[in-house]
């Protein structure tokens, strides 16, 4: 499975939905993370952390399809250590348009604190 | 910025530049970086969309431009694959609308079929006619069938023995056939098949065979 999907919550009570990335994601992939995101869900305009793992690539479908559930997130923060997955990233980004409510960071902590900065819209 | 590159390599130096300053810093490339991109275009622009420009873990600019050119192909891969779709399907369409067209069958009168055929006839095409017109014959209990052949160019070598079994079978499934608009070509085709038995009933037009089936003292009714 490309995407792990797990419930987490910081120290300070933060509830956000977090997803491991590895290997080939493809638009079926894409589809599950919309599930957790769409309307009435838990995390809908929620935060949502993504720890991508080195070598992960994006199918072009998906690429796309990200656009598309860009709305359905308050705050998507990437953790990249990969120059290539960073690259990729970017280039979705560029692709979609700039997206204020997604940045990408080289370490957890950085990016948990920059999702702390953001109020989910959906009390979790 | 040179002398921290791994020696034995040759580079490139690109600058970056906004709003017309040139002075907003430098990115060195591997010119073998550059080669492979280039490489990938070339086959691109012949028409070589499977290849990839390979990727290296280097914390640059630069690389940035290589997943760029990666995702362009990768997106005519995926019209190209669209394209190709779209083209079976219309093929797959056009070819059912001309076999639907190569067998208007009518019903000019209860009982009454007409079926004319238009352009060249092969073997395939009186294959398809000859399914297409049994069955209707015996969905309508048609007891008359017209077949003209006023519109058909040429019948290829061959195919006039065929033509002439649909005739047979249609009387064996009861209904009397006739052959209309037969040019000389055909004529003479059917004169060198040497078969005096065939019982093949010909008028020079549509209208004639309806005139014999439907004139005074004939009636035309289902069997």
């Amino acid at each position: 499975m490309p995407f792990e999907f797990e419930q987490a919550t910081t120290a300070s009570g933060m509830r956000y939905l977090l997803i491991r990335a590895s290997g080939h994601v493809t638009l079926d992939d894409g589809k599950m993370m919309e599930r957790y995101l769409l309307p009435g869900m838990p995390y809908h305009r929620g935060l949502v952390l993504s720890l991508v793992a080195k070598g992960t690539e994006y199918s072009p479908e998906v690429r796309k399809f990200f656009d598309t559930i860009k709305t359905t997130y308050v705050a998507l923060a990437a953790v990249v250590t990969s120059p290539i997955v960073r690259a990729a990233i970017n280039m979705m980004l560029r692709l979609t348009g700039s997206q204020n409510a997604l940045r990408m960071f080289t370490n957890e902590a950085e990016a948990l604190a920059w999702l702390a900065t953001h109020t989910p819209e959906t009390p979790g | 910025m040179v002398a921290h590159l791994p020696a034995g390599r040759q580079y490139v130096t690109l600058t970056a530049c906004s709003r017309g300053s040139y002075d907003r810093g430098h990115v060195s490339i591997e010119s073998a970086r550059i080669e492979r991109i280039l490489k990938n275009l070339v086959a691109a622009a012949n028409g070589d969309y499977d290849t990839r420009v390979p990727l290296e873990e280097n914390d640059d600019e630069f690389l940035d431009v290589e997943i760029g050119v990666n995702y362009l192909l990768d997106e005519l891969v995926l019209e190209r694959d669209q394209n190709a779709a779209q083209s079976r399907q219309i093929a797959a369409q056009t070819t059912a609308l001309v076999e639907a067209l190569s067998t208007p069958i009518i019903a000019v009168w209860p009982g009454v079929l007409v079926l004319p055929i238009i352009g060249a006839i092969d073997i395939q095409r009186t294959t398809t006619i000859n399914i297409n017109l049994l069955a209707r014959v015996v969905s309508e209990r048609a007891k008359y069938v017209i077949l003209d052949l006023t519109g058909v160019e040429t019948i290829a070598t061959g195919t006039m023995p065929a033509l002439l079994q649909m005739v047979r079978a249609i009387g064996l499934l009861g209904a009397t056939c006739f052959v209309t608009g037969i040019n000389s070509r055909a004529a003479q085709q059917i004169v060198e098949l040497g078969d005096n038995d065939m019982q093949l009933r010909t008028l020079a037009r549509v209208s004639d065979a309806l005139a014999l089936i439907l004139g005074p003292g004939t009636k035309s009714s289902t069997r």
